[in-house]
């Protein structure tokens, strides 16, 4: 009877185990093994080195910087817009908050149309271009620029931690403010010295996750971010050294990088949410 | 100034801060509509016209075609492998189960250009046979497996095991009790990841874009990338582009008309 029981379960999983483990992980494993080879030389006949690995030490230090500076200023956008945003969902309104919640499902048709759209915004002539004729920066400056990139990217992932941050206000009882209340704070001490410190681990889980989705972002930075900030991105290169020029080893090498650091990213994010599902 | 007013305009502050984040979330879309549908005059000026979408539909829509079956048929094999996976990780206990759990989900975590890459090399390498139509349906539907687990993980646990019991009680054999009660009852939750799965994977550009060589197949978000590439500033893109949003955003308004947003609530929405 234990028999047929764990074997019942072995076959409801087997399938969905079967298809990550010849999609996922053999890809991933043939994508490790290859960064320890020399450049495309894995088809024909591997020569194992370490080269890659140390070009990357030498030569890449800019785009990895160029890289986390983009992502860490569009998760900190993020967040500090998005709390107010999911603050405002979760505790103020009642009427039209399923239309606000639908629109979060937007930015998740892809990065694609929102590079595109925001290239159309930033043209010259543009509909934001009075803004700048205000404040007398040529738009011809901000099309291909990092702040640009930046807005894209938080556009990109805003949904990701409003949802985060909106979770982690739910789950706060509302007694502990009503104590606060009671005992003397005022609404913004409650507020500062309550409710902020109780939603910490969901903002932390939202910027976190938004830099791990943004680390893959490809067109944003490419099509927004112009040839110094748009084009020396890990994700770009990772295209670019891979399927350009040929030279596999080296892009095996970004990639497995690059994954490297966005599972300990996740990682973390799982442990701060305590397991909370992101 | 009394208490009815400030909390009046509080309210109205907090509903003009919605708008405006929403109107930005917004405004990559609208931009792009309008491109689409305003032509330039000889003389300068602009004008209403749907020229354009007349003019990228006969070479337009076969990508669009490619690009829907290949989303419908990853739904199709999610359904099928996510279902069961979905029903034993929540109602059976085993050693491991969450580590199980991380590892499935483990591609969703993974930069889609790192997973792209790997995919390529796979291809090359050892799934010869894999290349073109199923190539692409292949990667999607382990990419985004991980949304089908977790929606119907959620609708799981949301369903009383009582019904179930009362089923078998009755007579019904395992396989009645899981057709006639259960997947009827979690019907609308697993509704919720097939819509995340064809947003995604009908809109899917990265995976696309490495796998296009060794597959030799141009999806139509592949296609309106190369041609923003090519010529980006044409009316005729900018519709393109409109095209498979709006693909999109009529299936996501039906869904939230029919199912609303409920069963979306604690899977990616607050």
């Amino acid at each position: 009877m234990r028999f047929g029981r764990s074997a019942k379960v072995l076959g409801m999983l087997s399938p969905a185990i079967l298809l990550e483990i010849g999609l996922f992980f053999i890809p991933l494993a043939m994508l490790t093994i290859i960064s320890f080879t020399e450049k495309e030389s894995f088809f024909f006949k591997p020569v194992y080195t370490l080269d890659n690995y140390l070009d990357i030490f030498n030569f890449y230090g800019f785009d990895f910087q160029n890289t986390f500076t983009l992502v860490t200023a569009a998760a900190f956008v993020d967040v500090v817009l998005g709390y107010p945003f999911a603050y405002i969902m979760v505790r103020k309104i009642r009427r039209f908050a399923d239309l606000f919640r639908s629109i979060m499902l937007i930015p998740l048709f892809g990065e694609l149309y929102i590079a595109y759209g925001l290239w159309f915004v930033f043209l010259p002539g543009g509909p934001l271009s009075f803004i700048f004729d205000f404040l007398n920066i040529p738009i011809s400056k901000a099309l291909y620029s990092a702040p640009s990139a930046i807005l894209g990217l938080a556009i990109y992932t805003f949904p990701f931690v409003v949802y985060n941050v909106g979770i982690s206000l739910q789950e706060i009882e509302r007694s502990f403010e009503e104590a606060a209340r009671c005992l003397g704070a005022g609404a913004v001490q409650t507020f500062f010295r309550v409710t902020l410190p109780l939603s910490f681990p969901g903002m932390l889980s939202g910027w976190l996750m938004s830099f791990g989705w943004n680390l893959g972002a490809y067109a944003i930075p490419m099509i927004m971010g112009g040839v110094i900030t748009g084009q020396r991105i890990i994700s770009v290169k990772v295209y670019s050294t891979g399927l350009v020029t040929m030279n596999f080893g080296l892009s095996a090498a970004l990639g497995v990088i690059l994954v490297v650091i966005s599972m300990i990213i996740f990682y973390v994010t799982l442990k701060a949410t305590k397991g909370v599902l992101v | 100034m009394n208490r009815k007013t400030r909390s009046l305009l509080t309210t109205s502050a907090a509903y003009l801060y919605l708008i405006i984040c929403c109107a930005v979330l917004l405004l990559p879309f609208i931009v792009t509509l309008v491109r689409s549908v305003s032509v330039a005059q000889p003389d300068g000026s602009v004008a209403f016209s749907l020229a354009s979408y007349s003019e990228i539909y006969k070479q337009f829509w076969p990508k669009i075609n490619t690009s829907l079956e290949i989303a419908l048929f990853t739904i199709a094999i999610d359904t099928i492998i996510g279902i069961p996976a979905a029903y034993a990780l929540t109602r059976y206990e085993f050693r491991g189960k969450k580590s199980l759990f991380a590892l499935l989900n483990g591609v969703w975590y993974v930069p889609g250009v790192c997973y792209a890459m790997a995919l390529v090399l796979a291809y090359y390498f050892v799934y010869k046979f894999f290349l073109g139509f199923w190539g692409f349906v292949a990667a999607y539907s382990c990419g985004f497996l991980f949304l089908m687990l977790l929606t119907c993980m959620v609708a799981f646990r949301h369903l009383d095991p009582r019904y179930e019991e009362a089923a078998l009680c009755l007579g019904a054999g395992r396989l009645g009790t899981f057709l006639r009660v259960t997947l009827p009852l979690i019907g609308p939750g697993v509704t919720a990841g097939i819509l995340l799965t064809f947003v995604l994977s009908f809109n899917e550009f990265i995976t696309a874009l490495l796998l296009t060589g060794p597959t030799r197949l141009k999806t139509a978000p592949l296609a309106v990338y190369s041609d923003i590439r090519m010529f980006g500033v044409r009316e005729t893109v900018a519709a393109e582009a409109t095209v498979l949003q709006l693909i999109s955003l009529v299936v996501v308004v039906v869904y939230l008309k029919f199912i609303g947003t409920r069963y979306l609530r604690g899977v990616i929405l607050i």
